[in-house]
């Protein structure tokens, strides 16, 4: 077996074990009902935010927490604690993902991320809702 | 019905389109004449088709400085409020103005390429032609029904799809409608200088990618010759030179304009640029073993890094623009609408790529023909299906071509040369390639997987293999911890790779005898001593991190060794530079990330914590709340909210800075600490923290008498100091993606403070009409203090109502009454006032209570007897109403380091490159 045979192969065998360990540990996004049940210290849910419920930031209370209600992808509903100031743009996000775990009844998220309307996609919008001006 | 349009410049724009076609007929007939070796026609098409497109580019700006709003492009990227210095951002603020600025460098570098003159230059000139041959039809705008081809830049308004049959678009003077006197504009975000300069620094890095492909291509295509290997080499350190300071160039944007809090995110964007900034760097250092060699070693690698590098430029194309990253990346795109193209574009150009390593025509065809029945099943719909059984069917391909069609040498290289750690490096490379790209594409593997779900969920059940459940959910996502996902291989992976830089850089070609080198090799190594001896000195790094400082002493050795390399050759041969000189700048860039990302240190934290009452949950470690006028300690300094101030799109909110000088403590003083009393013994300035202080100049008092009790406030190491400077971090008033803030940072040579607001007022507050704000409902007990603006509230006591006071308050005597007596205080101020409680008929009867000096009102809405507390609304007026901000502050040490490393990175790899331009010189005169 030649030399360079041998560094590739220590190599490869090095990636697979690493992406091995790096897939199994990948989190995947439960639904709030299973992240209630469970034990574990943080779950990612993935969801939208519930439009019809207020979203609460008051920084003279508490600068690091906001609270927000969200429906996850199997449609269940929790109220949010999520321990950051209010993330911009979190009221014209499309979807969001939780990290985090139950205390009682809210879910308390250490980090989110969001999807929001990217400038594209808001442009189309904005042209739809431009397009009827001239008409009328 | 023809209807001539009054003041429109349809004539541009049909001009415009006409030259998109004449490009798109140009780069056809450039690659087919390339190809049969016709090569004056093939010339004479090409510079039609770069002429087309400068054209083309000519054509948009001048629409732009016209103002042309009948554009659909010009109206959604410009507006006239927009300084005409953000006419090139607002150029490529879009998907088309992109593909322009890539389409153009493509073309400035055909130009130089196709005046090469070895035998290569034509198979690569048809391959670079049939590139730009599919980016035109990005341009194109046509639809088949349904289907999209391209998008037009010249697109008019009233031709828009969503526009067509609308009553306005039958009217000759539409142009006069109010809706047409102004743009839509670009997104502020992207108003700004580093938007600028970013992306044509980027593009031309991802267009340079473009050439060596080429090479490679015409370089399969003819075996024998081995000359499109010096070009292609050129030419990959070009795109390494470039493309990584494109890569960073985007850093420095997000660091300093974007509040991201760093200069990389391990976010998909960014990580699709950086992968083939790797492979392109993996190639070329295996151009550089190949090039002089008889016997070429790892040819397949040689071929495949510079092919792979490109088609990666494209995926990551493909990626950004086609809205797959979805809720994985903060700035993904949403489908524009040509995602089938783009994935035609990346599909062509792979399979391509993977039959030409097949070494002859026939095989390729059979190669092609494996590839038919895929193709058949996505015509057919099943197009995820399809494309998992062509990336399979590539795969073998590439085997097979491994094994079979690329010559291997017997030879192997002496263990002692840099021949075998250039290819060792490059293994590396590409080991740190592939795990980037795994985590960057689980929403790829994910929408590849969705179609197999059932199956692999019924290999799962019957196997019991967890990771087949796993895929069978396709709901992979990269985890969120940056240290699990990308640190724990990419740390020791870049340990590995600085050794091998910093090692190689000595050993010569073929074969060398390390007695010579030794002692060069020991003084690297006595410097990453003493950098490891200098960083665990002055840095605090836990255990876990010892990846992490391995890694900043490899950065010293590498950086070292090659520092020691360019002085010894290159004191008498500057043309020596470039290779040690961009190592040198490499290992600093890494040493620059690793210690400013780590050794990161928030310094705001919100002092008023201390008053636990506040709020339980108030541990709030990284953000400071500051109220307007407050002067408040934070890390080495004092700061001071001075004002807000709207500026055009921006609330600018002045900060001011302070030194923090050593309190002064006499004897006999009472500090609080931990809820705990000290009296001081021996008057002293304070030390930073006060452990140090407390054995000889401060003495318990388990007991404290009411004076002390009272006396006792929070010990603070400092007093307020000298003004030192002012930050002005802002908030963008960005009504179409959000208000956005953006940092304001000082920059000294060791360190830069970086300030940014989390939270700030941009508008004046609702209040009512007597000017009284939204009440707040909460909770507090007997004995507690909250703090409103900045009034200390406390509750005192509750006590029932005396008969006789009744009368005068309006009371029955069946009424149950409870006054809670609650002091106010407020900078020496203080004052008592009872609000009521009352019940009468068990009922609550709502009792409103002013403190009109104090701006306060409050209603006590429940009262509980067991555990003795009020639930009450309380409600500020605007006039006592301070301003405040939430604000975060952070010190990145040795950041320069890494601006430093981009810079002597970038001349580095130049530098190669125009050394080797005056070689070709020399050979061919």
């Amino acid at each position: 077996m030649k030399r360079s045979h041998l560094v590739l192969l220590l190599l490869t065998a090095g990636l697979v074990g690493t992406l091995i360990a790096t897939l199994t540990s990948t989190a995947r996004s439960v639904s709030f009902t299973e992240a209630l049940a469970g034990e574990a210290d943080s779950y990612k849910v993935s969801g939208t935010l519930v439009r019809e419920e207020p979203v609460v930031y008051d920084p003279q209370v508490n600068s690091s927490v906001t609270e927000f209600t969200m429906r996850d992808r199997s449609g269940n509903v929790a109220r949010v604690l999520l321990h950051e100031p209010k993330p911009t743009g979190l009221e014209q996000s499309e979807s969001i993902d939780l990290y985090g775990h139950f205390e009682g009844d809210d879910f308390h998220a250490d980090r989110m991320l969001m999807k929001c309307p990217s400038k594209y996609n808001e442009q189309n919008h904005a042209m739809g809702d431009a397009t009827e001006l001239p008409g009328t | 019905m023809d209807i001539s349009y009054v003041g429109e410049w349809s004539l541009v724009g049909g001009i415009g389109q006409f030259l998109v076609g004449l490009a798109l007929a140009s780069a056809l007939v450039s690659s087919v004449s390339y190809l049969a070796n016709w090569v004056p026609l093939a010339r004479k098409a090409f510079y039609l088709h770069a002429g087309s497109i400068f054209s083309v580019i000519a054509l948009v700006f001048a629409l732009f400085i016209g103002h042309r709003y009948e554009f659909q492009y010009i109206w959604k990227h410009l507006n006239d409020a927009m300084p005409m210095r953000f006419i090139f951002s607002a150029f490529w603020g879009g998907q088309e103005g992109g593909f322009l600025l890539w389409m153009f460098w493509h073309n400035v570098l055909g130009l130089f390429l196709m005046r090469g003159r070895y035998a290569h230059t034509a198979t690569a000139m048809a391959v670079l032609s049939g590139i730009e041959l599919f980016l035109t039809t990005m341009l194109l705008g046509v639809y088949f029904g349904d289907f999209q081809l391209g998008l037009d830049p010249f697109l008019l308004m009233r031709d828009a799809p969503e526009n067509i049959g609308l009553p306005w678009t039958a009217m000759p003077t539409y142009l006069e409608l109010p809706f047409f006197q102004d743009g839509q504009g670009l997104n502020p975000l992207l108003q700004n200088y580093w938007m600028t300069i970013h992306p044509p620094t980027l593009f031309l890095g991802f267009a340079s990618t473009a050439i060596p492909f080429a090479l490679a291509i015409a370089g399969l295509q003819n075996r024998q010759d081995k000359a499109w290997m010096k070009p292609a080499l050129r030419w990959s350190f070009f795109g390494v030179g470039i493309l990584g300071l494109g890569i960073l160039m985007g850093g420095a944007w997000a660091y300093e304009a974007l509040s991201f809090g760093g200069f990389w995110a391990w976010d998909p964007v960014e990580n699709s640029s950086l992968v083939p900034w790797i492979t392109l760097t993996a190639g070329a250092h295996l151009l550089l073993i190949n090039q002089n060699k008889k016997r070429p070693s790892a040819l397949f690698s040689t071929f495949y890094f510079p092919l792979i590098s490109f088609l990666l430029v494209v995926y990551s194309t493909f990626m950004t623009k086609s809205g797959i990253l979805g809720d994985t990346s903060v700035h993904s795109f949403v489908d524009s609408g040509i995602l089938p193209q783009l994935l035609a574009f990346l599909l062509v150009f792979v399979t391509m790529a993977h039959l030409m390593l097949l070494d002859s025509g026939k095989r390729r065809w059979y190669g092609l023909a494996l590839l038919l029945p895929w193709g058949l099943v996505m015509l057919k719909g099943w197009v995820v299906e399809g494309l998992v059984g062509v990336l399979l069917t590539l795969m073998g391909v590439a085997l097979v071509a491994f094994k079979k069609d690329v010559p291997k040498s017997n030879e192997e290289d002496a263990l002692w040369s840099r021949d075998f750690w250039m290819f060792v490096g490059s293994l590396l490379l590409l080991v740190s390639a592939l795990h980037i790209t795994w985590q960057t594409s689980l929403p790829v593997f994910n929408a590849l997987l969705e179609p197999f779900s059932a199956p692999l969920h019924w290999l799962g059940e019957k196997t019991g293999i967890g990771m087949f459940e796993i895929w069978a959910q396709h709901d992979m996502a990269p985890g969120l911890d940056l240290d699990q996902t990308f640190h724990v291989v990419q740390v020791p992976l870049a340990v590995l790779i600085l050794l091998t830089i910093g090692f190689t850089q000595w050993l010569k070609y073929k074969k060398t005898n390390l007695s010579t080198i030794k002692k060069d090799l020991f003084v690297g190594s006595l410097v990453a001593l003493v950098g490891l001896g200098f960083v665990l000195y002055f840095y605090d790094y836990d255990a876990w991190e010892a990846p992490r400082v391995a890694l900043l002493a490899a950065a010293v050795f590498a950086a070292s060794s090659n520092f020691r390399y360019l002085r010894r050759k290159g004191r008498t041969n500057w043309k020596q530079w470039g290779s040690p000189l961009a190592h040198v700048g490499f290992a600093l860039v890494l040493f620059g990330a690793v210690l400013s990302t780590s050794q990161k240190q928030i310094i705001s934290q919100n002092r008023i914590g201390d008053l636990s009452t506040l709020n339980d949950e108030l541990d709030n470690r990284e953000d400071l709340l500051l109220m307007q006028g407050d002067t408040l300690p934070m890390g080495p300094y004092f700061i001071s909210y001075v004002e807000p101030k709207t500026e055009g799109i921006h609330v600018k909110f002045q900060m001011d800075y302070f030194d923090s000088k050593p309190k002064h403590f006499e004897e006999g003083e009472v500090v609080l600490i931990d809820g705990m009393v000290f009296q001081c013994i021996a008057h002293h300035n304070a030390s930073d923290h006060f452990e140090e202080d407390m054995e000889e100049k401060w003495q318990f008092v388990p007991f404290p008498n009411q004076r002390q009790a009272r006396e006792a406030k929070r010990w603070e190491p400092g007093v307020v100091g000298d003004f030192l400077f002012t930050l002005h971090p802002r908030i963008q008033l960005n009504e179409r993606m959000g208000n956005a803030p953006e940092p304001d940072t000082r920059h000294w040579f060791e360190k830069d403070l970086y300030t940014h607001i989390k939270w700030g007022r941009v508008s004046p507050p609702e209040t009512d009409e007597e000017g009284w704000l939204g009440g707040r409902e909460s909770t507090i007990s007997l004995g507690d203090s909250v703090l409103l603006g900045s009034v200390l509230v406390k509750l005192d006591s509750l006590r029932s109502i005396r008969d006789e006071e009744r009368p005068e308050l309006g009371l029955l005597q069946k009424d149950l009454a409870l006054a809670a007596c609650i002091s106010l205080k407020d900078r020496g101020k203080v004052a008592v006032h009872e609000p009521l409680y009352i019940v009468r008929d068990s009922l609550i009867i709502p009792d409103l209570y002013v403190a009109e000096e104090w701006g306060l009102k409050f209603r006590i809405d429940r009262f509980d007897p067991t555990e003795e507390l009020i639930e009450w609304t309380v409600w500020e007026h605007e006039s006592v109403r301070r301003d405040f901000v939430v604000m975060q502050a952070a010190i990145f040490p040795m950041i320069n380091v890494l601006w430093l490393g981009v810079i002597l990175m970038t001349l580095g790899a130049l530098l190669a490159v125009w050394n080797r331009r005056t070689e070709r010189n020399k050979q061919s005169s």
